[in-house]
This record gives C-alpha cells, structure tokens and sequence, in this order.
C-alpha cells in the first residue's frame, strides 16, 4: 500500500475492536507494534512499500484480547479510536493503545488480504 | 489387406521414412487405425458388403497403383536426401562441426570435415601500425594485441572436444604459455603508458579523483546529522507554530557522534542559548540541500509489547513533545495538575477527589464562589501530606476539613439563593453547547452500559443498583463510571447517606473517571468538559442542601448538614449500603417515583404551590425534550439537561 505524502490515503481498512484484558494493574492489549516515523521503515518486515513509516502489528498473542478481535500479524494501523496512526512515533502510538483509562480500543487496520478480497469482488 | 497397407512401409530405409513420409500415406494409416478402434477389426470392415472376387480384384489394382505411387516417393526421397546432404556439408564447413541431420546410409562414413576451432586470426591493422612512427609503446601494444590473439586461440584449442590426452595437455600447457606471455605484455604496456604519462585516456588507471569525493562525504553526513536532529525535533513536537528552528541541534551537531538517540533534544524552551551556532545550522542545512536528499537516519526498527503500560522510557525531548503533540490531552487536565505540580501526589485521583470535596460542601454557584474554588484548587499544594489513603474509606482529618468549609458556606445560603438560577442556567448552555455530542459516544465505551435504557428517566433506578452494588468491588471505579455521573448527580437530593457511601467508597475518582474519558476518547475540542463536570456537581449538591428538609420523602433521612456530621464520625458502610438498598427496592416498585421526585423538587424551589400541575407540565416539557435530542444520549446528559431545564423555569 503505497501513498504519497500530501495526499490522502486510500486504503481497505477493517474496524477491530479490542476489548483490553485487565490483570492486576495492567491492562492487556495481547499484540505488539512496531514502525512509526521515528524508526527505519527499511527494516520493517511486514511493509510492501518499505518507505512506509507507518505503525505495524508485529505480533499477536495466542488468544490474546487482540487474537479474540481478530487483528493479525502484519496489519497496519491506520486509526486508534480515531486517531491518525500514519504519522506518529513509535511512542506516540503506544501511548495512543496503552491509555489506562481506556478499556476498548478501536481500531481501523488494512492488510493486504483485505485489498485483495475488495479488488477481487469488484473483478 | 493389411499386408498390402503394410507394403509401402516395409522399404529398406526404415530410418529416414517417417520424416519423409508423404502426407496421404500418413492420413490412411490414421484413417485405419481409427477404424480399427472402432470395430476392433479393420478385416470385418472392410470386407463388410462387397463379394470375396471384388475383394481380390480391388486389392490386385490396389497393389499396383501403390507401387507406382511408391516409385516416385523413394526417387523424390532420393533427391531430398542429396539436397540435405549438400546442405550439412556446408553447414559443416562454415560451423566446422557436422550436423547430426547429416543422412548417413547404413555403413557409411561421415565425411572430413575441416574444423574450425578458431584458432586463426587476422592481424590488427591498427594495432600493428604499420606506417605510424614505431614507438616503444607502440611495439609492444601491437605485440600484446597479437598475443592476445594467440592466446584466445590456445584457448579454443585447449577447449576442442574429442582429444586424446597427451594432445590435450600439450595444448593445455600451450595455452597457459600464451597466458602468461599475455601477462607480460600487459605488464609492460602498462609500465610504458605510466611513463608516457598520466594524460592516457585508457581506463582501469586510476581513480584519484573519486578520493576527494569521500572526504566531501563525510563532511555532509555530519552535517545531515545536524539536520536529522532538528527534524526530529520538530516532527516530535508537532506544533505547527515553531517556525524557528530550535537551535539546539547545531549545538550537538560539533560533536563527532551526534546520533539522535544519544542526543537529549532539549525543549523549544531552552533556546536562548546558541545564538551563533544557529547560522552553523542553517549553513549546514543549506549545504545539504543542495546534496542529495538527507538520507534520514531513524533508531532501529523495534517493536514494542503493548501488554506492558505505557512508560516513558525515551529521552525527555520526546515524551515532552508527546505531550504537546496532542492537543485534546492537554486541556482537559492540565489546569489540575498544574496546581498539583509541586506535589506530586502518589494517586492521580486525589486532586480531583479533593476538588470534589471542597466543591460539593462549599458549594457555591455565584462567580465568587467559583473563584473561590479555584483557590481551593490550590489549597493541597500548601497541604501536600494529605494524601489519598486517608481521604479513602476513613474519614479523618480531610472530613474535618471539610465540615468546615461547609459550615462557612452555609452561612451564605441566603445569598446563594438569588444567584441559584442564574448559574443553573449558565451552566446548562454549557451543556448543551460543548458536552452534549460528546458524551454520547464516550459512554457508549462504558462497560456497563448494557442496561438499555430508551427513557433515561425511568431507568435510573435500574442503575442505582448496580451502582450501590460494584461500588465495594471496584476500589479502582474503573466500572463503575458509567452509572455514575447520573448517579452522582441526583442521589444527594433524595438520599443524603448515600452521599455519604459515595465518599466513603471512594467514588471521588467519579469526576476524575468523566475527565478521563473525556480526554481519552474525545479527542477535539472539549476544553470546557472538565470545567462542566467541576462546576456541575456543587450545584446539585447544594440544591438539595437547600431542599433536603422540604422535600416529604428525604424527611425521614437525615439532611446533608447532619449526614456531613454522621461521617465525620464514621458511619459503619454498611449502613449506608444497606439503607441504599432498601431504598432502591422501593423504587424499584414504584418505578416512576423519580419523575415525581423531581416534580416535587420543582415545586419546592419557588416556595408552597400544589405539586400536580407544576409535575405535569415539568414531566412532559423533559420528555419532549428529551425525545427531541439525540435518542442515544446517555443518562448522564440527561440528568443533567432535567436539571437545569427544571433551573431555568425557576
């Protein structure tokens, strides 16, 4: 999924919604990220396009909160609860998923079976 | 008969045939074979209707005509095996390797044919150069390009298939002579070219001058360093409104590592510092924009486990600049913590659990009084060593404190009064203007919204259960927000011990949970959220202060004054839960009991009229208004919105 900067994005995005697993004091998210503008793109495995400084599901936890939404390795984070995940730091969308207060996220995540699935239905 | 098809096949060049087999021969026998397949027997067909002596005849002309016709097939066959003989010859001399197509006749030879390694060579006119001055350089690159020459022919000898051994080695052994005589000579010519000069054209000599470009690369990967970091800078802080660029890039660029992970980005604030080096900057930012684009180092691609909460484990630059790049983080609780800065108090909630507490006593809705408020903000600030633990579950020395600013509030009551209505009214545009979209969705977060509740009204008895009943669990009250705010604000008014369990059960954070979840799941523009939800309580609290001892049902429970007394010292929980429980058993039978409670508190403001036509006309203005908005709106707006309606008739 390439874009150029300036323009806007079209992208397949699929809404999940992860319900937060509280134990103890933390609440669990059941998946890990990476990217965001402040790391190297090159290096991220799971990115077509590898200019692409977007975040990035590096991994889900078997029967994780995550798991149960049905995010999957590999997506890219479009939006947390509304919030742009293209153009952030790492740190900041973390942040934006780890809010204690918050007990549901909401994401907007595209992958490219999701692209495929759409351009194959209008095919 | 199938002899006779067979005839025509059974010639003596059995090998050639089939390429040069004609058409039609080709087309019968398919014809036959397909026949067969058919009948499972081409006898039984063919000689199907016809007599035996038309057979024989048929078959004697058959023969006949197929031998004639197969005469003239093998001479053409002949002349066809001439031409491709001819043709393989040729081809053989200018490829010196025989086709295999070549038609051999069993026995025969192939012919000899010369072959062509391509060993001989043409001597290089230019190379050789005749007629041009004979120069040292000059012999010897004719003699190195005519070795060259020999040596590709030893090579091609060396490679030729079909060779005994010892001819093998020899020419083996010859080839690497010529190698190394190439060798020499290119030794050589190139010493001459070196003395001849460094002016020669011919490539492979040096590469001087890509030497100086190293050097000039260097310089400006540091100074793309320098640049990397005031991207950096800004990107992270993500204001629009920083149009100079921080300056203290240029100061860590001097140094020889000035990777942006080491480099602890000094805050916007900080800037006075480099005057001089900003130049440094900007030259050097020039300086690489005229280069190729920056080749922007980022920090290594990690990834981070979201299982973990957020810590702020980055330099400070960063996490500062987090805090400013969201815009609906900051306004909401900022202006608390702002007071509470010096503190630092162990538990978020506590500040707005105080704030609560001197609100909802003092109480005050005149502009005074909100200023008052604000001061009383910044009270712990002077009291830092009362903390939470304290404030929680045991009303020590906190109650005490705020029994007496109730008390000195209550002296005001009178005055308050008049001004009552005005900031009722005030505070319900507020309402309706900033929070009533917004709260919307934010409950719809909640956890315990499943109660569906289509008149808000007649549901908030079902929500007080729930209410009085997590209350004990969730020391946190992360559940129990949802119900709360509704809860919040109406209980005071009919019960005043629950008031009490409100505090006691730490229900403080209630406030502190609506701000947050304001501030986190709404982003734009709800600055005066916070504001709202300060201002909003104290007023019903104090309403029904003022209300309590007129109102029928509440007279059997003692008024705010006395409970206010009761906690200070220590009513058992229990009491209080249970007395809610029962309460709410009682509302649970009567379940529109509430819309007359608020008729009966509209009744009361003004003074002493008959309730009944003051409820009906209350109830179905609400309602209307209500069913006017947004259908989904939660209790909490609504309550509110009841409230405030019911104000401004006053």
């Amino acid at each position: 999924m390439s874009f150029i900067p300036g323009q806007p994005v079209t992208a397949v995005v699929q809404r999940i919604e992860i319900r937060k697993l509280r134990q103890g004091e933390h609440l669990i998210l059941g998946f890990s990220i990476g990217g965001g503008i402040d790391q190297d793109p090159g290096q991220n495995p799971f990115s077509e396009d590898k200019a692409d400084k977007g975040i990035y599901v590096t991994r889900v936890t078997p029967g994780g909160p995550a798991e149960v939404a049905g995010l999957m390795m590999g997506d890219k984070v479009m939006q947390v609860n509304g919030w742009d995940m293209t153009m952030v730091t790492h740190d900041q969308a973390r942040k934006r998923l780890t809010k204690k207060n918050e007990e549901v996220v909401r994401l907007l995540v595209t992958r490219k079976s999701l692209e495929q699935a759409v351009r194959h239905s209008m095919m | 008969m199938r002899s006779c098809s067979h005839s025509p096949l059974g010639i003596e060049h059995g090998i050639i045939k089939v390429d040069f087999l004609p058409p039609p021969l080709k087309t019968t026998d398919m014809e036959g074979k397909e026949e067969i397949s058919d009948t499972d027997s081409g006898i039984i067909l063919h000689s199907g209707p016809d007599s035996p002596t038309t057979v024989l005849k048929d078959v004697i002309t058959h023969t006949r005509a197929v031998k004639l016709k197969h005469q003239s097939l093998e001479d053409r066959l002949q002349l066809c095996l001439l031409e491709l003989r001819k043709l393989c010859i040729r081809e053989a001399e200018l490829t010196g390797r025989l086709s295999a197509d070549y038609p051999l006749l069993p026995g025969e030879k192939p012919p000899q044919i010369r072959k062509r390694i391509g060993a001989a060579f043409k001597l290089d006119e230019q190379s050789i150069g005749l007629g041009t001055k004979v120069s040292e350089l000059n012999s010897v690159e004719a003699e190195l390009s005519l070795q060259l020459q020999i040596f590709e022919a030893a090579r091609k000898l060396c490679n030729e298939e079909h060779l005994s051994k010892s001819v093998k080695r020899s020419r083996l052994q010859q080839c690497q002579r010529e190698e190394k005589k190439v060798k020499q000579l290119q030794e050589s010519a190139f010493q001459l070219r070196l003395q001849h000069g460094r002016s020669s054209p011919r490539p492979g000599c040096v590469n001087a001058p890509r030497v100086p470009d190293q050097g000039t690369s260097d310089n400006c990967s540091l100074s793309d360093s320098a640049v990397l970091d005031e991207v950096e800078v800004i990107s992270q802080s993500s204001q629009p409104s920083i149009e100079t660029p921080p300056p203290e890039g240029p100061a860590n660029t001097p140094q020889p590592l000035p990777g942006p992970s080491l480099t602890p980005g000094p805050s916007p604030h900080q800037s006075p510092l480099t005057t001089p080096t900003l130049e440094e900057l900007q030259s050097s930012f020039k300086v690489s924009l005229e280069l190729e684009p920056p080749p922007i180092e980022h920090s290594p691609w990690t990834e981070s486990s979201l299982d973990q909460p957020y810590q702020k484990i980055k330099r400070k630059s960063r996490s500062s600049s987090c805090k400013s790049s969201s815009p609906a983080v900051t306004p909401v609780l900022p202006p608390v913590e702002a007071c509470y800065g010096g503190t630092h108090l162990p538990v978020q909630v506590s500040p707005h659990l105080r704030l609560c507490h001197t609100q909802s006593n003092s109480a005050p809705s005149t502009p005074e009084m909100q200023i008052r408020r604000h001061l009383s903000l910044r009270l712990p600030k002077t009291e830092p060593s009362l903390s939470l633990d304290t404030d929680r579950g045991r009303p020590c020395v906190p109650r005490r404190r705020l029994v007496d600013s109730m008390v000195t509030s209550s002296g005001d009551l009178p005055v308050q009064r008049e001004a009552f209505g005005n900031h009722i009214y005030h505070s319900s545009s507020e309402t309706e203007d900033s929070s009533s979209e917004h709260s919307a969705p934010s409950y719809t977060s909640s956890p315990g919204r499943e109660v569906p509740c289509e008149s808000p009204r007649q549901c908030q008895p079902a929500y007080r259960p729930q209410h009085s009943i997590d209350k004990p669990h969730n020391n946190h009250g992360q559940l129990a927000y949802p119900s709360g705010p509704g809860f919040y604000l109406q209980p005071p008014q009919q019960h005043p011990s629950f008031h009490r369990g409100y505090y006691d059960d730490g229900v403080g954070y209630l406030p502190e949970d609506m701000a947050r979840l304001y501030h986190g799941l709404q982003p734009p523009c709800h600055s005066s959220r916070y504001d709202y939800w300060c201002e909003e309580a104290p007023v019903h609290t104090q309403r029904s202060v003022r209300l309590l001892p007129t109102h029928v049902r509440v007279s059997r429970a003692p008024s705010l004054r006395e409970y206010s007394h009761h906690t200070s010292r220590g009513l058992p929980r229990q009491v209080v839960n249970e007395e809610l429980k029962s309460w709410h058993q009682r509302n649970q039978f009567r379940p529109r009991s509430l819309d007359r409670q608020g008729a009966v508190r509209v009744r009361n403001i003004p003074g002493s009229e008959s309730p009944l036509p003051q409820h009906h006309s209350y109830h179905e203005q609400a309602q209307r208004q209500v069913f006017q908005r947004a259908a989904n709106m939660p209790p909490v707006q609504w309550f509110t919105e009841d409230d405030s309606e019911m104000a401004s008739q006053v």
